[in-house]
């Protein structure tokens, strides 16, 4: 497809109507869908709303008194500060396990391309739901496989051992199972990537004397950079969001906060402690400090818009 | 040269090794699934079925047909979904890919926004709405909220197609005495497809896997989709603890419609997924 | 807050052509129950189906309408009726509750006032302490379902194996319980959790969870006496329990079954709900399926005792089980109350016993049967207390913040730190 890329990109047609028509099913799809909640979750986001508004009573208006109790909130720093950290590590080691994967990919032969691609294939297509129950039974503390197998090293006691019952180790079985679940993602962009180079330019560099690593680092990342800094956004924007594994993940787990991450403590603070209000300004607040952090992607892709 | 061989021969290892690693858990499933649960209770796993095979645990999983409902649901409301999102986001691409116009920069803008929403904070809304019009417990309910969060990404991974499609093309086709419907059907469409395969698992899988508004949209029982049924395996209650070997029963029947969704798409998956991204 | 979800609705004008299709037609109460069908919704699998069945039929006998059963799952319980109880177009018309979160219901509204059947339905016989969590200001709103107060289970030959009696006080049992434990066997398996049982521990030294001060309610971790159960627990938890400080209340029978492959047992004593009876004992090849096992009762092998209190007699365990209400929001006043009638008749009572849940009206507690296991119920019942009825309970609760507060105190933190720091978390929200 890459092929299409440069130059070819047509004049922008100013037909006054058209683009409007065209533009209305997607525009209304979304208004129907998200329109209301959307309005109500910034009002209520401003109000004192719990079970009581829900069943009736009218609800008061209390301007920024939700976000300004967050700014001394310390369980709140505490989740947003994990809930980053997650996110920017499990995003940094999904994308640079995949990089590896595609470059591995293209070095080794047909067959075992393939059978490297079907097993990633399979991973990619586990529900979630599925595969977040398959890593609990992996991990399970008394039955589990994982324990059993590292329990056959010698000089190694890991009978028993409660993955999910400590945060660092249950934040790293949701880390692993986040990466497994995504790479195959990450690879296959890149390695799609990667073929489109072409083996002229590679046997040459190889010819002038450039290793293995100057190749890499002057050939191969300049071709994939567009494919990752999109493929990193997209998994910045999806790991900081993260809800169903660490809701099935607790589940299975412990129900104390220092699991939390954003998603699971807004669900937390609506679902189960019935404080709406707080709820809605913890969304507020998260959606801020995303484009907070991908801004100069957003800023480059409208100027590149713009460019057209 | 030998160093090379070598070099070569440890790369194909490791990635036979890597392959192993990230079928594992899939392969896990598999096996668990077909080992009766009395033998998965013992300490010792057991990494091959042999003797103890057994397919009791999936008919135990089917068994009380509430299986069927919930596969029939998540079928109804997926295609809904991937049809829907595919053509609104197809039109939607080509607007702002093709066409200049006041409010596309807002347009294309909140496309990115809304997508950074946390949306875990909406559901009392999402309820409100979806019952003062009477569908509750609908596929339709239920749809329509998957069909927003899904379309502004699968507008923003199109565009780049068709952005990528030369118009010269159409245009040449034209002057051919292709009418504007032919040209495109005949030049723009195939050379799309790649991209809407892309879009189209990806609204597949979120309208597949989502749960979180399923279970306040769809509280009765004859409503489940799939990963709220499996959701019910799992959970251990005061009078049962959990059936291992049904429950991997019941995820490896979760997988197998995707299973097959994306061995029927994957030749044209990978080249989606690249030339959208390239684009975005 | 119909007009004003109409109103906001307006806003996006697609909404608007959608809300015109709208059917809700609104019929009232009419008074009479004939060929009202209505919906029940059951917390988790609890409540056998022969019970279930027979309230379908009885209902249809007694109006002609059809009762539909919908079991809801406990863990989504609250996000569901949270949105469906003020609908009136989608709200169950009766619903099981937890008990210890109708108060928040309650207080808020979401019940019918059924004061007038009171009497009717069992009166001064019903389970008090169910009765008082769902009541107001003298109004009764949401009624006893079913009790299960927890009890000791404990493996007779591990006790005489090691020379120990039952004990019969509370720090005979962590005496006992600690000489029982090696790394492989807890003495006493309990989850560091897993509050519902640990609270008994509290209200044994006569502490509690909170008091009510006036009008406001003030959590009470930090009293002396609470203070004192909680180190008693923790000192259980540590030099007798192997169970993960963040396991709650799931599952714990598994560890003292006998496996069938002869793997020894990981706990001699464990505490759990009565109807817990039903999956301990010898695992063995299910007769009906040979891929599943069953759990076979040995009283060679099983014993089962009440929780001791401090100096003897019975501890006050917590009164585990759930309240019932009709919503009210529903438009089927009449024939809510006429399955409530059902749910309060002497044969619906009798078959909750004889399925080993403890019936709401105290006539029918022989109904239990008259093994260890009724009288253990029954004994552990006596002095049985319930969570404080204060309106934000649901939401202390369902915030998790007891089980963060028992595993930290359980994980061997300091106690009167935590307390004063989950004290300040709790009064946040107790109040509602």
């Amino acid at each position: 497809m890459s092929t299409h890329t440069a130059g070819r990109r047509i004049q922008p047609r100013r037909t006054t109507g058209v683009p409007y028509v065209l533009i209305v099913p997607a525009v209304v799809a979304l208004l129907l869908g998200l329109g209301y909640p959307l309005v109500w979750q910034f009002i209520t986001a401003f109000q004192d709303y719990g079970l009581a508004q829900q069943f009736g009573k009218p609800p008061e208006w209390v301007g920024f008194d939700n976000f300004a109790n967050l700014l001394w909130d310390g369980e709140f720093w505490a989740v947003l500060v994990r809930s980053l950290v997650f996110c920017i590590v499990t995003a940094a080691v999904t994308v640079v396990i995949g990089v590896l994967m595609a470059v591995l990919m293209n070095a080794v032969g047909r067959t075992v391309r393939l059978i490297l691609q079907i097993s990633m294939l399979l991973a990619w297509a586990m529900p979630v739901a599925a595969a977040t129950t398959v890593f609990i039974w992996l991990f399970d503390r008394r039955r589990g496989v994982v324990n059993y197998l590292l329990d056959m090293i010698p000089g190694v006691d890991m009978n028993r051992f409660d993955w999910l019952g400590h945060p660092l180790t249950f934040f790293l079985v949701a880390m692993i199972l986040i990466v497994w679940m995504s790479v195959p993602f990450v690879s296959f962009a890149v390695y799609a990537g990667l073929t489109q180079i072409s083996e002229e330019v590679m046997e040459a560099a190889q010819i002038d004397g450039a290793n293995a690593w100057q190749r890499f680092r002057r050939i191969i990342v300049p071709m994939i950079r567009p494919v990752l800094s999109i493929v990193l956004l997209l998994q910045l924007i999806w790991d900081l969001r993260v809800f169903a594994q660490i809701t099935l993940l607790k589940d299975a787990g412990s129900k104390a906060s220092d699991f939390d991450l954003l998603g699971t403590y807004i669900y937390k603070l609506g679902a189960a402690a019935n404080d709406f209000g707080v709820a809605s300004a913890v969304s507020i607040v998260v959606l801020v400090i995303t484009i907070a952090i991908s801004w100069v992607y957003v800023r480059e892709l409208i100027k590149e818009d713009e460019a057209q | 040269m030998t160093g090379a061989r070598v070099g070569r021969v440890a790369l194909s290892v490791l990635a036979i090794v890597l392959a192993i690693v990230w079928i594992f858990p899939v392969y896990w499933m598999v096996n668990s699934s077909f080992i009766s649960t009395a033998v998965l209770q013992q300490f010792t796993p057991h990494f091959f079925p042999g003797e103890y095979f057994t397919v009791s645990n999936f008919t135990g999983a089917v068994a009380d047909g509430s299986f069927f409902g919930a596969l029939g649901m998540s079928v109804t409301i997926t295609l809904i979904v991937v049809v829907v999102c595919l053509i609104f986001a197809f039109l939607g691409a080509v607007a702002i890919s093709r066409f200049k116009f006041r409010g596309r920069k807002s347009f294309v803008l909140a496309l990115l926004l809304i997508q950074m929403l946390p949306a875990e904070g909406l559901f009392i809304a999402q309820y409100k709405m979806v019952s003062s019009v009477g569908l509750l417990n609908t596929v339709l309910g239920v749809s329509v909220i998957y069909i927003a969060a899904v379309i502004p990404f699968t507008i923003w991974m199109l565009r780049g197609f068709v952005a990528g499609v030369p118009a010269e093309l159409e245009e040449a086709a034209m002057v051919d005495g292709l009418s504007r419907f032919q040209a495109f059907m005949r030049i723009t469409f195939p050379l799309l497809a790649p991209g809407l395969v892309a879009s189209g698992v990806y609204a597949f899988l979120q309208a597949w896997n989502e749960f979180t508004v399923a279970v306040v949209l769809l509280p009765a029982e004859s409503a489940q989709t799939l990963p709220l049924w499996l959701r019910g395996f799992v959970q251990a209650s005061a009078t049962r603890e959990t059936d291992w070997g049904q429950v991997m029963a019941a995820s490896t029947i979760v997988a197998i419609p995707v299973i097959i969704f994306f061995l029927i798409v994957q030749g044209r998956m990978t080249s989606g997924i690249v030339g959208g991204a390239v684009k975005g | 807050m119909k007009r004003k979800i109409g109103a906001l609705a307006a806003a996006t004008a697609a909404l608007v052509v959608l809300a015109g299709c709208s059917t809700s037609g609104d019929t009232t109460d009419t008074g009479s129950a004939d060929g009202q069908d209505i919906t029940f919704w059951l917390m988790g699998g609890d409540t056998p189906d022969a019970l279930r069945d027979y309230l379908k039929t009885e209902y249809n006998k007694a109006t002609g309408g059809t009762l539909t059963i919908e079991q809801q799952d406990w863990s989504d319980a609250l996000a569901k009726l949270t949105t469906a109880l003020p609908d009136a177009d989608n709200t169950p018309d009766v619903t099981e509750i937890g008990n210890t979160w109708s108060p928040t219901f309650t207080t808020v509204g979401a019940f019918s006032d059924i004061s007038d059947m009171y009497d009717e339905l069992g009166g001064s016989k019903l389970l008090q302490s169910f009765v008082d969590v769902g009541a107001v200001d003298g109004k009764n709103y949401a009624m006893p379902y079913y009790f299960g107060s927890r009890y000791v289970f404990y493996r007779k030959d591990l006790y005489a194996a090691a020379g120990q009696e039952v004990p019969t006080t509370l720090p005979q049992l962590t005496e006992a319980a600690t000489a029982l434990h090696t790394d492989a066997l807890s003495g006493f398996y309990l989850g560091g959790e897993d509050w519902r049982n640990g609270v008994s521990w509290i209200f044994a030294y006569g502490g509690d969870l909170a008091k009510k001060d006036g009008d406001t309610w003030k959590s009470s971790l930090s009293d002396p006496k609470t203070i004192e159960g909680l180190t008693a627990l923790q000192e259980l938890y540590t030099s007798a329990s192997n169970a993960p400080v963040t396991e709650s209340d799931s599952t714990p029978w598994v560890n003292i079954n006998t496996q069938p492959n002869a793997t020894a047992p990981e706990a001699a004593t464990i505490i759990a709900p009565g109807w817990a009876h039903w999956s301990i004992g010898d695992l063995a090849e299910d007769p009906n399926d040979s891929t599943k096992t069953v759990a076979t009762w040995n009283d060679d092998v099983f014993g089962t005792y009440v929780l001791p209190g401090v100096d003897g007699g019975v501890a006050p365990v917590f009164a585990g089980g759930s309240n019932i209400a009709i919503s009210a929001a529903s438009k089927n006043q009449a024939g809510a109350r006429e399955l409530m009638k059902i749910i309060f008749s002497d044969e619906y009572q009798q078959m909750l016993g004889e399925n080993g849940l403890g019936p709401a009206n105290s006539d029918f507690l022989s109904s239990l049967g008259d093994d260890q296991f009724a009288k253990a119920l029954a004994d552990s019942a006596q002095g049985s207390k319930l969570t404080p009825a204060a309106p934000g309970w649901a939401a202390v609760e369902g915030s998790g913040l007891l089980e963060e507060f028992f595993g930290k105190v359980n994980g061997g933190g300091d106690i009167a730190s935590l307390a004063a720091e989950y004290d300040q978390k709790i009064d946040d929200i107790i109040n509602g």
